[in-house]
């Protein structure tokens, strides 16, 4: 029989008001072996604390517990609280979330640590005494301040007092439940290590809840990430961080400024609705929600190894796939090769950089990826059909493509109006009022005037970044899931480049679409995207997460192109 | 201590505040104490002429304009000398001492008593919020807090003492009794004190109800008494040390500020069981604007409330370290 192991299965916890019900915990598994390091994950009200007082025992009356829950063999819902008292903190022991409150104000630190010690190890005075100077040395605080008030301490010093409290009985698990919030950086950094250096030292079960993703992502080596009481995504903390398969998950890392330290910070939409147990929990911020996930409640699927994911969709989808595409030119009869089997992916909601000097291919590709150039070889699927001519540009939610040079790629004797219905009239789609209505919208979406003193203006009357932007509301009118950025900032100012960036990336987070932004400068493409393709002489010749590659690049081009980007 | 630098002062500036309202309150009142020096309670008075009026104020000091009589009632206060009743023609200290041996034990032990009783099931009501207990403590005590003491005091009196005949109608020993032993003293004391001491208790056995109640209430929804429960402490140590320690702050404080009103209320009750303590005193010196009695009884009711606030200071710096002195 494993020490120390901890198994949840199928917990839920509501509480329960006069009022209202709340779930608090819907369906939750899981087992932690000996020395296992569990991190659990999520915004605040995910859940997160209530499953540790769940594993204490210590819900209060109002929280209904369904399921089991088990520490080694003994099932903690159907034991008596006395029984209970008897592992509480002497095996199952906690490090509650810091607060000025968490501490008897009115009992010194020594009193504290050492009536655990007393009510659990029956030390002789002298002894018990001994083992809480020696508690407090191990975490790194003067036994001086055994005799202080907790209004005495400091914010990591209490963090400190309250893991030597927790580490009083040498459990068998211990839990953490945000052991670095309102601390500093370094002192931060110091609870961290100190609780990672006990972990190994003691070698006792851990469960680590936070919502921060670097803390999990050091103490921890399996990852659950909980929303609003449920587990979307559950694997190894490596996997869970660098290829997050949740769309929640993802908006988690990306609105992490340590693992995410170079780009623009994007929080996930906020757009709660009540939830009543129907349906997905995440669908109304979700960017790829379906009919089907406002009635069917997803469940845990595996998705990989020792990696599960609940999403209707099996996780993030992917709008767009190319499998070795090429394409050649012949120039006076010289073959060139412009795209080499190329292999390319893009998911749903997110940014992806295609990075390459000119001439690498990239227009190319994204000319074939969207159907306005046959390819020689290889195929293209979107949403999970084979693509063949326009399919996919000829249709509102499909693919819209943004081109480098707007002068040109807009008609300019076209008016602002025409030029961004024409879509729209050529597909029959709306009837004119309710046309113009769409291109107003898109008009606002894009920050441009909506008047009709505006959208009357013929095209070539603006100027370049407003030509870009009429260019991108051309697209958008269209929803796309896909849009295809192609260079689109290049010929712009920096400022109009930044404005227009923001934009998008705005109406990106905001709208849920896709992005394939092909650029060739990559202090950019760090700010924006979240994985990264590096193409040279037609081939793609390396790919990942944006940070992976900016960090640890593995070709000795991305380096070089890194080097002299000084990045 | 740093209390004593820092508070002194304030507790001396009250202290003058009180004398001097102390001096000025009875002669504002209507009255003079010669209208009735002569006759006893309830019968016809016998008059003064203005003659013997005018020497009788000459003889008090009662003739000179009220600063010079202020400022040598401060003199004399600071000199201890409270001054010399006026009606009962002893001096205020021998009078306000010879009653207090009555007042202050009734009061003291009614207070410590109510304290201890309505502590214990504040505390248990709070423990089992919503029960039953909870409920049917909560109704009769509000209930029972707002009757006047003086109200419950009749009752017993016409009940348990006339009625029944279990308790003494008044009075604090039998009259011209003899005792063999001093325990048969004792007996007869605590028996006739019996009925003063449980009108008080229950007369502000409510407050202590509701206030440690409150307290228990708010602090065992605090965090730090989660955390006393995972560390598995046993139930009385999370309810007694963890829980009391911080629930007890404002009932200390309570405690020793009631002091006061408990005094107030023993004024009351002493007079329902005709009890021969400071507040029938206070009555008898009240009925016969008897000046300086008045002021020594009021002065000795404000010192003892001042130095019971002091106490309470002291007592909560000591208790909650939070608490800078």
């Amino acid at each position: 029989m494993n020490k120390g192991a901890i198994t949840l299965q199928d917990v839920s916890v509501t509480y329960r008001t006069p009022v209202c019900e709340t779930n608090a915990v819907s369906g939750m598994s899981f087992t932690l072996e000996q020395g296992g390091r569990l991190g659990i994950i999520g915004e605040s009200g995910s859940g997160k604390t209530t499953t540790s007082l769940a594993i204490m025992g210590l819900l209060g009356k109002y929280a209904d517990v369904s399921g089991q829950i088990f520490y080694n063999d003994i099932d903690i819902q159907a034991i008596t609280d006395a029984r209970r008292d008897d592992f509480r903190w002497k095996k199952i022991a906690i490090v509650f979330q810091n607060s000025l409150d968490i501490l008897n104000p009115v009992l010194t630190v020594r009193e504290q640590i050492i009536e655990c010690i007393d009510r659990h190890m029956h030390f002789s005075k002298d002894k018990a005494a001994a083992r809480m100077a020696e508690l407090l040395n191990e975490v790194g605080l003067d036994p001086k301040w055994a005799e202080s008030y907790p209004n005495q301490l400091s914010g990591g010093m209490r963090q400190r007092v309250l893991i030597a409290m927790a580490l009083s009985c040498d459990p068998e698990v211990l839990i953490v439940d945000e052991p670095t919030t309102a601390l500093d950086a370094i002192a931060k950094s110091e609870i961290i290590g100190l609780i990672d250096r006990l972990q190994k030292e003691k070698n006792f079960s851990l469960i680590v809840s936070s919502h921060e993703m670097s803390t999990i992502q050091k103490l921890t080596d399996q990852t659950m990430v909980m929303y609003l009481g449920n587990v979307v995504e559950y694997g190894k903390t490596e996997d869970v961080i660098f290829s997050p398969t949740h769309p929640y998950t993802r908006g988690l890392i990306n609105s992490s400024t340590q693992i995410n330290s170079f780009r623009d910070l994007w929080g996930i939409p906020q757009e709660d609705v009540p939830y009543n147990s129907i349906g997905c929990p995440f669908r109304s911020r979700c960017s790829q929600c379906i009919d089907m996930c406002a009635k069917v409640k997803p469940q845990l699927k595996e998705c990989g190894e020792c990696h599960a994911v609940a999403c209707n969709r099996g996780g993030v989808v992917k709008v767009m796939e190319g499998c070795g595409i090429s394409k050649d030119f012949y120039v006076k009869g010289r073959k060139v090769a412009a795209c080499r089997n190329v292999d390319i992916c893009i998911r749903s909601g997110e940014v992806v950089a295609l990075i390459g000097e000119s001439g690498s291919g990239k227009t190319t590709l994204a000319n074939i990826l969207c159907g306005m150039l046959e390819k020689d070889g290889g195929e293209v699927v979107y949403e999970g059909e084979k693509l063949r001519g326009f399919a996919a540009t000829r249709r509102q939610g499909g693919v819209q493509i943004t081109f480098q040079d707007s002068f040109s790629s807009i008609n300019e004797h076209f008016t602002i109006f025409q030029a961004i219905e024409e879509p729209l009239k050529l597909l029959k789609i709306g009837t004119p009022e309710e046309r113009l209505e769409m291109v107003t919208q898109v008009l606002r979406d894009v920050q441009l005037p909506s008047d009709e003193c505006f959208y009357l203006k013929k095209c070539f009357m603006l100027s370049g970044g407003q030509r870009q932007r009429v260019a991108i509301a051309r697209s958008l009118v269209m929803k796309p899931k896909l849009l295809i950025a192609d260079e689109i900032s290049s010929m712009l100012d920096p400022s109009t480049q930044a404005n227009i960036l923001r934009l998008l990336k705005g109406l990106q987070n905001s709208k849920g679409f896709s992005m394939l932004y092909i650029t060739h400068d990559l202090s950019l493409a760090r700010k924006i995207a979240d994985r990264v393709y590096i193409m040279k002489n037609g081939e793609i010749i390396e790919e990942g997460s944006a940070l992976s590659v900016f960090q640890h690049p593995n070709s000795e081009y991305t380096k070089r192109l890194l080097m002299c980007a000084d990045l | 201590m740093r209390i004593f630098r820092k508070r002194i002062p304030e507790y001396l500036i009250t202290l003058f505040a009180i004398i001097t309202l102390n001096f000025f309150i009875p002669r504002i009142m209507p009255g003079d104490p010669f209208t009735f020096v002569s006759s006893e309670e309830n019968s016809v008075s016998t008059v003064y002429t203005d003659e013997e009026v005018a020497r009788l104020k000459a003889y008090y000091g009662l003739d000179k304009p009220l600063p010079e009589q202020y400022l040598n009632y401060l003199g004399n206060t600071l000199r201890g000398d409270f001054g010399y009743s006026i009606y009962f023609n002893d001096t205020v200290l021998n009078l306000v001492g010879g009653r207090i041996v009555y007042t202050l034990p009734i009061a003291i032990s009614s207070l410590l008593l109510s304290c201890l009783l309505g502590c214990l099931i504040g505390c248990m009501s709070a423990y089992k919020r919503s029960g039953i207990f909870d409920r049917v403590s909560y109704a009769l005590i509000t209930i029972f807090s707002q009757i006047p003491s003086f109200l419950i005091g009749v009752f017993f009196l016409f009940f348990l003492a006339g009625k029944l005949g279990w308790f003494p109608l008044s009075g604090a020993m039998k009259a011209f009794a003899t005792y063999e032993s001093g325990f048969e003293k004792l007996r007869d004391i605590l028996y006739h004190a019996f009925l003063p001491v449980l009108t008080l208790t229950l007369a502000h056995i409510g407050e202590f109800y509701l206030l440690s109640r409150n307290s228990m209430i708010s602090v065992l929804s605090k965090d730090y008494i989660v955390t006393a429960r995972a560390k598995g402490l046993l139930k009385k140590r999370v309810l007694y040390v963890h829980a009391l320690k911080n629930a007890m702050l404002p009932i200390i404080t309570r405690l020793c500020m009631s002091l006061g009103t408990i005094f107030g209320g023993a004024v009351l009750i002493e007079n329902v069981f005709n009890y021969p303590g400071l507040g029938t005193l206070m009555r008898q010196a009240i009925t016969y604007r008897d000046y300086t009695l008045i002021q020594g009884i009021f002065l000795f009711f404000a010192f003892t409330v001042l130095v019971m606030n002091m106490i309470a200071d002291i007592i909560y710096g000591k208790l909650d370290p939070r608490v800078e002195l």
